[in-house]
């Protein structure tokens, strides 16, 4: 837990590199969408964890789709991270969360870094790079930079390029986000939780793990264009949630002796153990008043998680305790019970 | 349209697609930047790791140029593995760490693909000590083969020879291949540094000039971190 | 018979009467003086410089004992010639840091927090080891070793054997060796394992593999009868151990099932035999613990023949493992030799057993139980050798594939040695076999063990000191 001066700071960071105030709106990923859903844990959940969503009882689900761009403006064709945060409602009222994105891994390790990659990733202008520059970069073999999207001014690119080129723990997130593209759909995207979290099983042993969803209808982008569609995701999965349902596994990897559990710009190896933990399934999306309830007032917090499912000493997630409290108050969204008695 | 958008940039956004440049870019340029900034090749089979998840469901795969590159040589091979399947499923057995082990012939290259556990050398030491007379028939076929057979008289030489020709694993995730060439050249730094990602193409072309077969990622597995045992023991199949 | 006069003393005797250990961990000042000094080594003459103990002691036993190894880096400064030092095995080439993966060598056991003199391996040429019945003839000894400056001391560790061969953590060691075809060894008797063909200890000679010959580096009369040693100084965290007995015991206590590996009243029986007074339940269950993770109760009898009580009439050498045996397929001694026992590499049984010659440092531990917990200890440990013809096939292939990874058995795979393994508390873990089928898993092993430092060298025989000491090039 960071105290609450740097919890206020970081999220001011964030408002400051913004291209315009977004008021009462999330300073990122604040274009989103609220979904209904359920879950049901897999036959094996139960003996890894004893978190109630994961007893085999159906569980009512909420879900935030959002494209992870601060700002007013709605880019759904742009390359960019989008997240999936997901609420699980438990019987007596209190919920556990689950935040995930696109992103396999973060590309800060901690605070400091982010305060630092903050300073050198500030919104710069941004211009498309002159084609003779960009012959230059082919004779050298390298990738220039991308085209600016049309309106598209200003841009961290080339801050979080030199942030990645002084830290090599932050290359892997910074060229991933660079490759990430648009989702076809927001049901057709993989989203991870890139924290390590401890799980207790009903025979007490606690296992340090990682989560991530995977749709079941297959990971699918569109082709990047120049001049990319702006407005699909939503009236796209309306659409979708009206012929048919779509799910989403939740995969658990287990990590083992060796593996990094405090710093989230390192994936694990796929040589780990992986178990289904469930399927969820999406159903409706809630219209007017419960849409803006479902889709903006619905704060999470990574760190609110059912008994049986613990944050690691990751001091990333540690951070997000306070950060998505000081940004939910900010912007006025639903506190939402942390305990079943509301203290 | 994007405002500023020109004739010349809408022509070299598509150059890298032309013939000419695809051209330029694999006989001129690559050649060209392998002979600036030289790059070594980088070693074989799975990242040494004494993590167990790492150390089970391990893969070889070994493409070893026929010395005969005719129908007859490939039937040559052929024959060599077709006679002895008893031997080969018999040593398969016995060694007991092996989950999938497959002969190929491509292109006049005889491949050895596997997933076995644990260590390369106790692998293929086992091996040698139960099947050494197959390897002797398939290696002897081989280019260069002559010189480690027979295999029971060479094993230290044999086993050095079969890890050379075991492709280069490329990481899954493509910063961790950099990691595999700053680590080849004792660089171990994490920051502050002064690298340029955007030269990540340019070094990934020339490491595939320098180990031109690879396996790509390290490969998915269904059930990753049992062994062989564990499995045949789950499943009541005896181990 | 095989003639014993051409391998140093160490290979195949423990020299168990001289129970003060020194090892020189040396670089070569000179090469035209260090070979000097080898010849002068073995002339049986020149005795300014401490001649080497060979296996044939001849009529008098001497009073102290002097074994050389050379690492890949001192053979190279000695101006052996590149095509021999080409035949030399990869692993031994390398050096022991390089294979620190395979070894478990990570973490607080990571060559890169090796003291001095293991943070520079390239300058360690040669270890010699001096055994003697006390400190003044170590020190005698020493000085002549290094008084022509041939040699410059870069460190040295020291040992020395304890009463009645216990070792720190409390065992009883030095049971067991394995007993070779073609040399007579009338200090051991049979231990109802196959004789070890002689390859598995000298270089060119059959090995348990059958047809496989390691790579002999010529000229014959270099590589011929020598051997590999891995030499590692592995310390131990004495206090951690019994912490993690006590722990354990007090979750055996209430476990529904502990009298299946106590049996009710059995308590007082433990606890006669090690003289623990007043009994309990909760400390005979710490013996239990102790036993299960080394498969040997703490005086040396094997958990095979006596799961439920030490045992001093029973023979603590001769047993073997089958699926009745209630030692744990993951306990200690039967991961580095599974014996007989059925594991999932067949043909592998019995071919990667070592010599083993240890001695612990640091003074015995005495446990306190007043609670002291913030006194500092001082550090213990053992300085081991493991020897075998081939450093892959023996030493790394257990290490890697048998303690760290647990491959010879399903039941065991994934986890670490309890012992000597690399654990993380968060992650490990230890079956206890059951009489009725079943296993009791105790959880929250912390790492015991750590290497502190290490080398591998060549143990060259007498007629190879030979060849060294007349080098000229």
């Amino acid at each position: 837990m960071v105290d609450p001066p740097t919890a206020k700071r970081l999220v001011q960071v964030i408002h400051d590199n913004l291209p315009a105030p977004v008021g009462e709106r999330r300073p990122v990923h604040t274009i989103g969408i609220g979904v209904n859903g359920r879950f049901v844990a897999s036959e094996v959940a139960r003996s890894y964890c004893i978190a109630e969503h994961f007893d085999g009882e159906p569980v009512d689900v909420s879900i935030r789709f959002s494209n992870g761009l601060g700002g007013l403006e709605q880019h759904d064709g742009w390359s960019d991270v989008r997240g999936m945060a997901v609420r699980f409602h438990l019987k007596n009222g209190t919920g556990s969360d689950l935040i995930a994105t696109t992103l396999g891994e973060f590309f800060v390790r901690n605070v400091d870094d982010f305060f630092k990659f903050s300073d050198t990733a500030k919104r710069e202008p941004f211009r498309r790079r002159h084609w003779l520059l960009k012959i230059l970069d082919f004779l050298q073999l390298k990738i220039p930079q991308r085209n600016p999207y049309p309106g598209e001014t200003q841009a961290i690119d080339a801050g979080a390029l030199r942030y990645a080129n002084q830290h090599r723990f932050s290359q892997l997130g910074i060229f991933q986000v660079g490759l990430i593209g648009a989702p076809a759909s927001y049901a057709r995207a993989s989203y991870h939780a890139v924290h390590t979290f401890w799980v207790t099983a009903p025979d007490g042993v606690r296992r340090p793990v990682r989560f991530y969803w995977q749709p079941v209808a297959g990971v699918r982008n569109i082709k990047p264009t120049p001049e990319p569609c702006e407005k699909y995701l939503f009236d796209e999965l309306k659409k979708r949630l009206k012929r048919w349902p779509a799910r989403f596994m939740l995969m658990m990897t287990i990590g083992e002796e060796g593996d990094t559990l405090d710093d989230c710009t390192k994936p694990w190896p796929g040589t780990r153990l992986r178990i289904a933990m469930g399927t969820l399934t999406l159903t409706e999306i809630p219209e007017g008043e419960d849409q803006a309830t479902a889709g903006e007032r619905i704060s999470f917090n990574p760190c609110r998680l059912a008994p049986g499912i613990e944050p690691s000493n990751d001091p990333i997630l540690k951070a997000r305790l306070g950060a998505y409290e000081v940004s939910r108050e900010m912007r006025g969204g639903c506190p939402f019970k942390w305990r079943a008695d509301n203290a | 349209m994007p405002d500023n958008e020109g004739l010349m940039d809408r022509f070299v956004d598509r150059l890298p697609e032309t013939a000419f440049f695809k051209f330029v870019a694999a006989r001129i340029l690559t050649p060209l930047w392998a002979w600036w900034t030289p790059v070594k090749p980088l070693p074989g089979g799975p990242h040494p790791s004494f993590q167990h998840g790492d150390n089970v469901q391990c893969m070889m795969n070994l493409i070893m140029p026929l010395k005969d590159k005719s129908p007859v040589g490939r039937a040559h091979a052929a024959m060599a593995i077709s006679q002895h399947k008893d031997a080969i499923f018999a040593g398969l057995n016995n060694v007991g760490t092996v989950h999938f082990a497959r002969f190929v012939i491509v292109g006049d290259n005889i491949c050895m693909f596997s997933v076995y556990d644990g260590d390369f050398t106790n692998y293929i030491r086992d091996f040698i000590a139960t099947i050494g007379e197959v390897f002797d028939a398939v290696v002897g076929l081989v280019e260069g083969g002559e010189k480690v057979i027979p295999c029971d008289k060479n094993v230290e030489a044999f086993i050095q020879w079969v890890h050379e020709r075991d492709l280069y694993q490329v990481p899954d995730t493509p910063t961790d291949f950099l990691r595999d060439q700053e680590r080849l050249n004792g660089d171990k730094a994490v920051a502050p540094v002064n690298d340029d990602l955007t030269l990540l193409p340019r070094k990934m072309v020339l490491q595939l000039r320098a180990n031109a077969n690879v396996s790509l990622g390290s490969g998915y597995r269904a059930y990753p971190g049992y062994s062989v045992a564990q499995v045949r023991k789950q499943l009541g199949l005896g181990w | 018979m095989f003639d014993l006069s051409d391998l140093q003393g160490n290979v195949l005797r423990g020299y168990k009467d001289k129970p003060y250990v020194r090892y020189l961990i040396l670089e070569i000042a000179d090469r035209v003086v260090a070979r000097r000094w080898l010849a002068a080594a073995i002339s049986g003459r020149d005795h300014d410089v401490p001649q080497i103990t060979s296996g044939d002691w001849g009529k008098a036993k001497p009073r102290t004992c002097f074994n050389i190894g050379l690492t890949y880096e001192g053979l190279r400064a000695l101006g052996t010639p590149g095509s021999s030092l080409a035949m030399f095995p990869n692993e031994f080439i390398e050096g022991i840091t390089a294979r620190a993966l395979k070894l478990g060598d990570v973490g607080a056991s990571a060559p890169d927090t090796w003291p001095s003199p293991f943070n520079e391996p390239k300058r360690i040429h040669l270890i010699a080891t001096i055994y003697a019945e006390n400190v003044a003839q170590l020190d005698q000894v020493q000085q002549r070793a290094l008084d022509r400056n041939a040699l410059t001391l870069l460190g040295m560790r020291e040992g020395n054997n304890f009463d009645g061969d216990f070792v720190h953590f409390g065992y009883r060691d030095n049971i067991m060796q394995p007993r070779f075809e073609g040399i007579h060894d009338p200090e051991r008797h049979a231990d109802g394992q196959p004789l070890a063909p002689l390859g598995t200890v000298l270089l060119g000679h059959p090995t348990n593999l059958e047809g496989l010959q390691w790579r002999v580096p010529q000229p014959t009369q270099l590589g011929h009868n020598g051997t590999f040693n891995a030499f590692r100084v592995l310390k131990q965290d004495v206090v951690g151990f019994e912490n993690y007995l006590d722990q354990a015991a007090s979750d055996l206590l209430t476990h529904p099932k502990v009298d299946e590996v106590l049996p009710p009243g059995g308590e007082l029986k433990v606890c006669e035999v090690f003289e623990i007074e007043p009994p309990s339940r909760h400390a005979a269950l710490r013996e239990v613990v102790a036993a299960y993770l080394c498969g040997r109760w703490r005086d040396g009898t094997p958990l095979a023949l006596s799961a439920d009580m030490p045992d001093a009439n029973v023979d603590r050498a001769k047993f073997d493992y089958d699926e009745s045996s209630r030692c744990p397929y993951g306990a200690h001694i039967r991961r580095c030799n599974p014996r007989g026992g059925h594991i999932v590499q067949r043909v592998a049984n019995n071919s990667r057993r070592l010599v083993r010659r240890g001695v612990p440092y640091g003074p015995a531990y005495k446990r306190d139980k007043s609670g002291d917990a913030g006194k500092t200890e001082p550090e213990r440990g053992l300085l081991g050798n493991f020897i075998g013809a081939s450093l892959g096939a023996q030493f790394e292939a257990m290490s890697c594939d048998w303690l760290n990874l647990g491959l010879q058995d399903p039941r065991i795979t994934g986890s670490n040695d309890p012992i000597t393994g690399t654990n993380d508390p968060a992650t490990s873990w230890f079956d206890l076999p059951l009489k009725s089928g079943g296993t009791i898993r105790l959880r929250g092993l912390p790492e015991f063990v750590s290497t502190r430092g290490g080398a591998y060298t060549f143990l060259p025989s007498l007629s190879a000191i030979r060849y060294l000491g007349s080098l000229t090039a």
